[in-house]
């Protein structure tokens, strides 16, 4: 399934990725395949227009709603609420990796909730958070950043261990101080896991922000979906399937153009100081 | 015993917190309707293993999520591995994985109640669809990944093409099929929960929402847990089982 | 034992259990003394596995010592510092760091003020041979520029003592014998003391003054043999003398050698 990239080093200190256009087209092949299969199967008349409907009838109502501002307020909605508890669980995982890795005690304390929280469906805590937190963002957004802070944390708590002795060691030798090995060394070491940490993080950010607006209602494109599932609204429900695969697909790009950029110097999958 | 002491201290923190939530309950520091005392949940709890309800509605719920997770992995593994095998399928079901990837798998609550309406078949199509993927994954890598040498060794020995697969493939994706497995296992749990609580008329994540909407809170305090640690079992059961699995490979 | 006057190295019954996180403990290094003079460089040659690199990390203050002595300077070790300069076999750049920036942390921490630093990186950095590298990140060069960077940085904090642990042993034969050649020059121009780990019978006779020769774990000093020869002669590699000398030390090694080899691996 990967596709092939050109990476070329062109000079010393500069790496230049060459964009092909056979590499976006090819990307954009499977997609237009699905569409197209989407139309031909609503026209073979294999399905009744309400279990599929028609492509056209999906597309005009996105537009319909680009149109009217529903789509925009919906959408700005559902992201910001996502990036928000996104937000909240890449500082706050990364702060309490830090600390686990650092003080036994810590450690000791936060281990079995991790444990023991991580494969816990913890949505089922949604209505525990709406007793004490309300019926708006603020219980959405919690509900969000207390999803998507375990994997931040076990990475940034993974990374930080699994650092070169060596390079901690080379540090000491040159004369770093506790404080100092932390942000000089550990943080950008422990980087790249850090960041796949936070790759984890953000789809479960969109995940349980559409989850808890389908329980809950109010704006976002999770309300307006449950509530076209509930008026028999077809077009409806597939135009948010739609809107909600964009927004993760773009999401996902931004990450990974992110982490480019980040680790520009990393040579992926291959450790630089190895020889 | 030394075993004993080190698990004992390794989980002592959950016995602080849950030591913590009873006196501050009991003291009444908090709003008795925003945290019931553990005591009173656990006496509800009690009190709702005694109804026919409860036990009905966790075999509801624990029958769908069996249910989709089955053919998620079933179907799924033999996806993964037939794509894996052979080009023209990969060709074909390719664009579909790689369009279904990134898509949020919640995003098709709406959509199986819309089909299916609130009863078990819309929740066993959601679980089996959000489910397949971690376990088509799994299987395509680990098939993928059998060792050539092994399977030249089959062919010479006079293996058709689907001995093979049988004999030599499948064994060899075992492994990352089950990790794909236990992905699943938690996307189930969740799908399972979320799905009830929004759109069903019977089940765990109902009884949470029905029993919070009537403020019997404690009740609704002990299946909240009631949930979580089923999800925390599934995967200590499920990590447990793989190792011996994996043991006598 | 009474240290010799003018030792700046003295190792006195040294011994280091190694502990895994999982199976028995086991000794590393079993009542080692040694002593070093200043600006002298002395080779520990052994099989692997039998404790010498152990022994350069407690040098260095990486590992703790437990049992025994080791004094720099008459002051026994605690820690890692500035003082003993280390370079590592699979180099330990920090791969975000350019090669300059990686030059340039010990000066930082140093505290020196900025231009002082950046002239200091500069030319050591010349002084390896990367002139015109100094922007590239770590992953962009080859091995034995990458080992060139790591002497650079840790020549730049100017140790008194230089710890290596078989720095050239993830380099190619070609480059491998090129560094080998560059490290005397640069010990000629500027000498410390330098504690050369390796397994290479015949770069420790190259090399160094004095071959301390290790033996199979659990590390003891088996023998230490003076190799004083003209390293000016660039057919030093030929010369009868020369050659004697590394089959004598070959010897003490081989059975050594065989010993590890049946020693099973952790």
């Amino acid at each position: 399934m990967a596709m092939s990239e050109t990476l070329s080093y062109l000079r010393r200190g500069r790496v230049v990725r060459r964009h092909s256009w056979r590499y976006t087209i090819m990307a954009c092949l499977p997609l237009v395949v699905l569409l197209a299969a989407w139309e031909l199967t609503t026209r073979s008349g294999l399905v009744t227009p309400f279990m599929l409907p028609p492509l056209s009838a999906v597309f005009g109502r996105i537009m319909e709603d680009a149109a009217s501002g529903e789509l925009a307020s919906a959408v700005g909605t559902t992201l910001w609420r996502a990036l928000a508890g996104f937000g909240i669980s890449a500082v706050g995982g990364i702060a309490l990796g830090i600390l686990i890795s650092q003080y036994k005690t810590v450690r000791w304390f936060f281990d079995p909730i991790i444990s023991v929280g991580f494969p816990m469906p913890k949505i089922a805590f949604l209505p525990i958070m709406i007793l004490w937190l309300g019926l708006f963002d603020v219980s959405k957004i919690t509900m969000i950043a207390f999803n998507a802070i375990f994997p931040v944390v076990t990475a940034t708590i993974a990374g930080i261990e699994g650092v070169e002795k060596q390079i901690i060691w080379s540090a000491q030798n040159l004369g770093a101080s506790r404080k100092r090995l932390m942000w000089d060394v550990l943080l950008p070491a422990a980087l790249p896991q850090i960041l796949t940490g936070l790759q984890v993080a953000l789809p479960i950010a969109l995940i349980v922000g559409i989850l808890t607006e389908m329980a809950m209602g109010g704006y976002g494109v999770g309300a307006t979906m449950q509530t076209a599932s509930r008026m028999a609204d077809s077009p409806g429900v597939f135009a948010g399937i739609i809107e909600i695969a964009i927004v993760g697909y773009v999401l996902v790009q931004a990450m990974a153009f992110v982490r480019r950029r980040l680790l520009m110097w990393h040579p992926e999958a291959l450790d630089a100081t190895a020889a | 015993m030394a075993g004993l002491t080190a698990r004992l201290i390794r989980y002592s923190p959950l016995l602080i917190l849950a030591v913590l939530w009873q006196a501050v309950a009991q003291f009444g520091l908090v709003a008795r309707s925003a945290l019931p005392p553990l005591s009173d949940v656990i006496k509800a709890w009690f009190a709702l293993a005694a109804t026919s309800g409860f036990w009905f509605n966790a075999v509801d719920s624990l029958y769908r999520a069996f249910a989709g997770l089955a053919l998620a992995i079933v179907i799924g593994a033999a996806i993964g591995i037939a794509m894996a095998s052979s080009k023209p399928v990969r060709a074909v079901l390719n664009p579909i994985v790689e369009v279904f990837y990134p898509l949020p798998k919640s995003a098709l609550i709406p959509v199986t109640a819309l089909w299916l309406g609130f009863g078990d078949t819309s929740k066993i199509l959601l679980i089996f669809l959000g489910c397949m993927l971690p376990v088509t994954l799994g299987a395509y890598n680990g098939a993928r990944g059998a060792e050539q040498t092994l399977m030249w060794s089959a062919r010479s020995l006079g293996a058709s093409r689907l001995r093979m697969l049988m004999d030599v493939v499948f064994p060899s994706a075992v492994p990352e099929i089950l990790n794909g497995i236990r992905t699943a296992l938690a996307t189930s749990f969740v799908l399972l929960v979320s799905s009830e609580m929004i759109a069903a008329r019977s089940g765990l994540g109902f009884m949470i929402g029905f029993l919070g909407d009537g403020g019997n809170f404690d009740a609704m305090f002990a299946v909240v847990f009631t949930v979580a640690f089923m999800g925390f079992i599934a995967d200590r059961l499920y990590q447990y089982a793989m190792a011996r699995t994996l043991q006598w490979r | 034992m009474h240290a010799q006057a003018g030792s700046q190295i003295v190792v006195e019954n040294l011994s280091h259990m190694y502990r895994p996180a999982r199976g028995q403990p086991v000794l590393a290094v079993d009542n080692v003394s040694l002593e070093v003079r200043p600006q002298e460089f002395l080779a520990l040659l052994g099989p692997s596995g039998c404790g010498k690199s152990t022994l350069l990390y407690l040098m260095g203050g990486f590992l703790p010592v437990e049992k025994g002595r080791i004094l720099i300077d008459g002051k026994p070790v605690t820690g890692p510092g500035p003082d003993r300069g280390v370079v590592f076999q699979h180099f330990a750049l920090f791969p975000w760091k350019t090669v300059r920036a990686n030059v340039l942390y010990g000066l930082e921490r140093a505290g020196l003020p900025r231009d002082e630093r950046l002239k200091r990186a500069q030319a050591y950095i010349d002084m390896v041979g990367l002139q015109g590298f100094e922007d590239s990140y770590p992953s962009q060069l080859s091995g034995g520029m990458r080992q060139r960077t790591a002497i650079a940085r840790t020549l730049a904090i100017d140790p008194d003592i230089l710890l290596m642990d078989e720095p050239f042993g993830a380099l190619d034969a070609q480059t491998r014998s090129l560094m080998q050649s560059e490290l005397l020059a640069i010990w000629r121009r500027s000498p410390k003391t330098v504690i050369f780990v390796t397994h290479d019978v015949q770069e420790a006779c190259y090399l160094a003054e004095r071959v301390a020769v290790m033996s199979a774990r659990p590390g003891r000093i088996k023998a230490i043999v003076e190799t004083k020869f003209d390293r000016s002669d660039p057919h030093l590699f030929k010369q009868p003398a020369f050659v004697d000398k590394v089959d004598e030390i070959w010897e003490l090694v081989r059975n050594e050698a065989l010993l590890a080899q049946r020693l099973v691996a952790h």
